[in-house]
């Protein structure tokens, strides 16, 4: 059912535009919002794999009939091979994100329905516009398209800081906003250098005019486009020099927005480091450039993440930190380390997501967050006290985690590509993340409780322990049969390379 | 010959804009550039391209600076 | 003596290499909101241009398919239309970005009584 393609990203937005529309009237949100985030993680499963071209403009060499009557200049050209339409190209590896998008997002509004007191029709918009503007950019076949997503996945998270009202939200969103102002138009301008060389924003298309030479891909045009790009990937996906600004952005979001801002950022590092990955790989220093931004991307996360006191700010650093092993994976540059890094990347939105909404009820139970102020939270609740720490191992690489497995195929491939020095990088920052970790879950869960912490809410919603729950058991059974998931992952990267 | 005027106007209008003291005429400014460069896109042969701009660079961003300017306070304060 | 001719696609380049540039510079070094976001406004409007000016052709006409044209003449002359199409939807993005830019300025401004991003991002 090749139709359902487009429905992934048009559900969500459907569905976001009615629940603005619905505002105040709460028991209408609830039932809307829980029927459709059931209904995202399951198209993608029902769906086959295939192209989708929008408007039904089939490339010309696909349409005989048509092809003979055009005039020769065109259908002896590569103007036949090009695709007119935008295309949606859905395949394992589109399939295997979309769900566990899909996932978290189904949990991160189930949490988020049951844990705010107020259900706010906006904030449910917002949530569901930012998952399709993601699932879209993993879909897009098309540069320009993944900039318009781009910008909407940037306007949206901004829009979830802004209801979150926490402290300083605004302050942090004016910020990243100023950055994403500059970062988007720099990114259209570097898709502009790329369609003035090619005359197409179609990646297929542009792949095909490198390969048969109708372009000259060492061309001044090129690398501006390359280096304009490149700079659009650092700042969508929170690389540095954008850490701080990241983390900040998961530190002022709710917990549960915090666990589906991950995802995006996670979602759109995949998405556009593959594009950038697909076209321009003939570069040379290409993968030289991204294992350097990955290595100091991992390196200033953990540091960073060692001193600071705010468990939200933690988990952010560490988040950002993560997000250096799958560039690692893409920068290594082979079938075994992109594999590698794909799955690092399913294994942390799922870790990510589990310990953001797992601390989050620190932050629910007292509305603190400051590691100075908690303490002795275990007798509170010992359930997600364990599950948290199970989390933590599963981030860090402890077996029989899905952290373990991804962590060390990417250790395994740097080691038979022969970069040494890159698996023992990652083996140390896997030690001092799980180090940072235990630090954060002793201050907050085993040190004994300071006299003036209150208890704001007594008990933690059902909901929130279920979703916990069912995180870390697919995080087990990710780590148990990772064949679930790299069988996905492992044709669509030898049809890449 | 006008696209040239056109261009050196836009730039100047961009540059001047951004010296203002007073934002309202900062946002006026604006506009003034945001109408040329949509004459400009006509001289590029992009008719659509144009009405679009003539309507959000002459006419929308002007008045929502001009709103946000109202909403605040009028002057530069350095 | 080499001569410079300077056309409307190579000066319609520079005039949007100007405007990236001036809205750089406005982005990153003027101190108050308003400005910052008029410089945004003109780096997303320079990257426009640019784009439209990559599909402008010499001498050529407007893309429009009017009945009783020759196609092949048609496709020979007429500007190429799909970065006017691109452009379209940047143009919206760029007006609503700058839109949610200036709610956020308003809300900080009634915080905080500035403009001033230095005191309102510094004070932490």
């Amino acid at each position: 059912m090749n139709e359902l393609i487009p429905l992934m990203v048009i559900i969500p937005i459907a569905c976001g535009l009615l629940l603005n529309l619905l505002h105040k009237k709460d028991t209408a949100i609830k039932i809307l919002a829980i029927v459709v985030a059931i209904v995202l993680p399951i198209i993608p499963l029902l769906s086959n794999y295939g192209l989708h071209y929008f408007g039904g403009h089939a490339p010309l060499i696909e349409n005989p009939i048509l092809l003979e009557t055009l005039p020769s200049q065109i259908s002896q050209s590569a103007l036949a091979i090009f695709h007119p339409a935008i295309t949606y190209s859905y395949e394992s590896l589109q399939k295997l994100f979309i769900f566990v998008l899909g996932i978290v997002a189904f949990f991160a509004i189930f949490t988020s329905l049951n844990e705010t007191k107020k259900v706010s029709g906006p904030y449910m918009f917002l949530m569901f516009m930012g998952t399709a503007a993601v699932t879209a950019l993993l879909l897009s076949n098309d540069i320009f398209h993944m900039y318009i997503f781009f910008e909407i996945a940037a306007l949206c998270q901004v829009g979830i800081i802004l209801v979150s009202s926490t402290k300083e939200n605004y302050e942090t969103a004016l910020k990243y906003m100023i950055l994403g102002s500059i970062g988007g138009p720099l990114l259209l301008l570097g898709i502009g250098f790329i369609l003035g060389a090619v005359g197409s924003v179609n990646i297929s298309d542009i792949i095909y005019a490198i390969n048969q030479n109708l372009v000259n891909p060492f061309s001044q045009t090129f690398l501006i486009g390359f280096g304009l790009i490149l700079f659009g990937w650092l700042y969508a996906s929170g690389l540095p020099p954008f850490h701080t600004i990241k983390s900040s952005i998961y530190s002022k979001a709710l917990p549960h927005s915090a666990a589906l801002l991950q995802s995006f950022t996670v979602v759109t590092f995949i998405a556009m480091g593959l594009v950038i990955f697909r076209i321009f790989s003939y570069l040379p220093f290409l993968k030289v450039i991204i294992l350097v931004f990955s290595l100091i991307a991992m390196i200033l996360g953990v540091t960073m993440a060692i001193i600071q006191t705010d468990i939200r700010r933690i988990l952010g650093f560490l988040a950002v930190g993560e997000l250096g092993y799958i560039g690692i994976g893409l920068g290594i540059g082979t079938t075994l380390s992109i594999t590698a890094g794909l799955f690092q990347a399913v294994n942390e939105i799922l870790i990510t997501a589990l310990l953001f909404i797992g601390f989050g009820t620190v932050f629910y139970l007292t509305n603190s967050s400051d590691t100075k102020k908690l303490g002795g939270l275990i007798t509170q609740n010992p359930k997600i006290a364990i599950m948290v720490l199970l989390g933590g191992f599963a981030m860090a690489g402890v077996p029989p985690f899905n952290g373990f497995q991804s962590k060390l195929m990417i250790i395994e491939s740097a080691l038979k590509a022969g970069f040494p020095e890159i698996s023992i990088i990652a083996v140390l920052v896997s030690i001092v993340t799980f180090m940072v970790f235990m630090k954060a879950f002793y201050s907050v869960y085993l040190k004994p409780k300071p006299q003036d912490l209150s208890i704001v809410n007594e008990n933690i919603p059902k909901s929130t322990i279920l979703s916990i729950a069912v995180l870390l058991i697919i995080c087990l059974i990710i780590g148990l049969f990772p064949q679930l998931v790299t069988d996905n992952i492992s044709p669509f990267v030898a049809g890449l390379i | 010959m006008i696209e040239y005027v056109l261009m050196i106007i836009a730039v100047l209008g961009c540059v001047l804009a951004l010296m203002q003291r007073d934002l309202l005429k900062a946002a006026i400014l604006t506009g003034i550039n945001g109408a040329c460069v949509a004459f400009l896109f006509q001289f590029l042969l992009a008719p659509d391209v144009a009405l679009t701009q003539a309507i959000v660079g002459a006419a929308i961003v002007p008045v929502f600076l001009a709103l946000a300017v109202y909403k605040t306070q009028r002057t530069d304060d350095k | 003596m080499i001569d410079i001719v300077i056309d409307t696609q190579l000066a319609s380049l520079f005039t949007s290499a100007a405007f990236i540039i001036v809205g750089l510079f406005a982005a990153i070094f003027l101190d108050n909101i308003i400005k910052k976001i008029i410089g945004i406004a003109f780096i997303e409007e320079g990257a426009n241009l640019f784009i439209v000016t990559l599909g402008y052709k010499p001498g050529g006409i407007v893309p429009i398919f009017l009945p009783g044209m020759d196609a092949e003449w048609f496709a020979l002359n007429s500007a190429y239309p799909l970065p006017h199409a691109l452009v379209l939807t940047s143009i919206v993005i760029g007006a609503s970005t700058l839109a949610v830019m200036l709610a956020i300025a308003i809300v900080l401004y009634k915080k905080h009584g500035t403009l001033s991003t230095s005191e309102i991002l510094g004070d932490k």
